[in-house]
């Protein structure tokens, strides 16, 4: 299980900031580096995954917590 | 079936499917110039392409009746391009703000009640000059002549305005758009990932749907939508707005005078549509357990109530939200609609790129 170097909290967060938030969080990232993001936004635990292919970085896991709330666990491809 | 059970029923369904198919029209729009991602924008266009041929054929057996909004350019643009804005701001369509109300989204309710007032006074209130000037001012027919008589003024439609017949242009736009959709498609075709098979029921209820069941379904409920609301004598398919200053005028005691008698303005079709939406979408979050009461804090809910007010305004100016025209007018080809449509998208496109695309190049 890979130990998050930083966390992100986007709960109660609007359209489309959980996106925007995580994908400006993660170019700022060194390669390999792991961030947590928590989430309650089904949209975006949906659409998070789809996107980051492009910039590059890996998914490694989503994890439902509790009703919509996710903790998503991703690498950063590390841009910097 | 009464104006109130059948709103009810189709609002609930509506809701439903919006809820399941995380359907918004914000997000479809925006997203394809900030996230490149077109996923809920092909939502969109099969929901139109599913209503264009599901209204004409309606239309052939009589059920209902073509009504395209009218045609007034200035209104359109003034009133798309600021609801363009708002709805950015919101984080939302009207649609999209409405059924988050149901998921427990605090935001998506100053929204709403951002859009229901200035909605409210552009309709009845100190706005509606605004409004009005824009409109009729801007007005353009299509005008037949008709032998020792007035001549027909209707609404422009893609097909009336050369002649042609509703059904033949409605059917054959759908069939050519869907052509050429299949060729780009495949084109781009990629590799389909993998994925777990899950049983009916846990797809339908508990996991967000792909957006091609969501946009067929988005479509039927429209279509559906037309039939009953013709039989509570509105006829017009889903729309948003109007039904929000339906509950305005309900809570404020609204009044019509005729002949001196007046009369309480009633909840009609159109209004227990959005009940409809809300509570449909509280029974779809509740059972995939997505119901949570989210608090923005106070700076986010001062924004969408802006947003919302700047929607509710371009709304009614335009006589059309991004569900009234791009779902609801788009599928009749309606031409008000169409440049309606435009016009949201170029404002929800200029604002995308102010609030999100600007400051990251700074």
């Amino acid at each position: 299980m890979a130990t998050p170097t930083k966390t992100l909290n986007v709960c109660g967060k609007i359209c489309p900031y959980p996106d925007m938030d995580t994908m400006t969080t993660l170019k700022k990232m060194q390669k390999g580096e792991v961030l947590e993001v928590l989430l309650d936004y089904p949209l975006s635990v949906e659409r998070i995954p789809r996107n980051l292919k492009k910039q590059g970085h890996k998914l490694i896991s989503v994890e439902q917590l509790s009703g919509p709330n996710h903790r998503m666990l991703i690498e950063a491809h590390g841009l910097k | 079936m009464t104006p109130m059970i059948s709103g009810l029923l189709v609002g609930a369904l509506f809701g439903f499917a919006l809820q399941r198919g995380r359907f918004c029209m914000n997000s479809a729009i925006r997203d394809t110039i900030l996230l490149k991602d077109t996923t809920l924008l092909k939502s969109v266009v099969m929901a139109i392409l599913v209503a264009m041929v599901g209204f004409a054929l309606l239309a052939m057996g009589g059920l209902i009746k073509i009504s395209p909004s009218g045609f007034f350019w200035g209104a359109h643009l003034v009133g798309g391009i600021l609801f363009g804005i708002g709805m950015v701001l919101a984080g939302g369509c009207a649609s999209g703000i409405t059924y988050r109300i149901g998921e427990g989204v605090v935001s998506a309710l100053s929204a709403a009640i951002g859009l229901t007032i200035a909605g409210t006074l552009t309709m009845i209130g100190f706005l509606a000059p605004i409004k009005d000037y824009l409109q009729k001012g801007t007005q353009i027919w299509v005008t037949t002549p008709v032998e020792g008589a007035e001549p027909i003024k209707a609404n422009p439609t893609l097909a009336n305005i050369f002649g042609l017949d509703h059904a033949l242009v409605a059917i054959g736009l759908a069939v050519i758009i869907a052509i050429i959709w299949i060729v780009i498609a495949l084109k781009n075709r990629e590799e389909p990932e993998k994925k777990e098979k899950v049983p009916l029921l846990t797809a339908i209820f508990s996991k967000g749907w792909v957006w091609w069941v969501t946009g067929i379904a988005i479509g039927l409920v429209n279509v559906l939508a037309f039939y009953l609301s013709t039989l509570a004598k509105r006829s017009y398919p889903l729309g948003i707005t109007s039904g929000w200053a339906g509950i305005a005028k309900v809570l404020i005691g609204f009044e019509t005078v005729t002949d001196g008698v007046a009369t309480a303005y009633k909840l009609g079709w159109g209004d227990y549509l959005i009940i409809g939406i809300i509570l449909g979408t509280f029974i779809a979050a509740l059972i995939a357990r997505e119901f949570k009461i989210r608090w923005p804090g106070w700076k986010t809910l001062g924004q969408t109530f802006v947003g919302g007010l700047l929607m509710g305004f371009g709304a009614i100016t335009s006589g059309g939200c991004n569900v009234g025209h791009i779902l609801s007018g788009v599928p009749q080809l309606g031409i008000g609609s169409i440049v309606g449509g435009i016009a949201i998208i170029l404002g929800a496109w200029f604002m995308a790129y102010m609030l999100f695309v600007r400051p990251q190049k700074t």
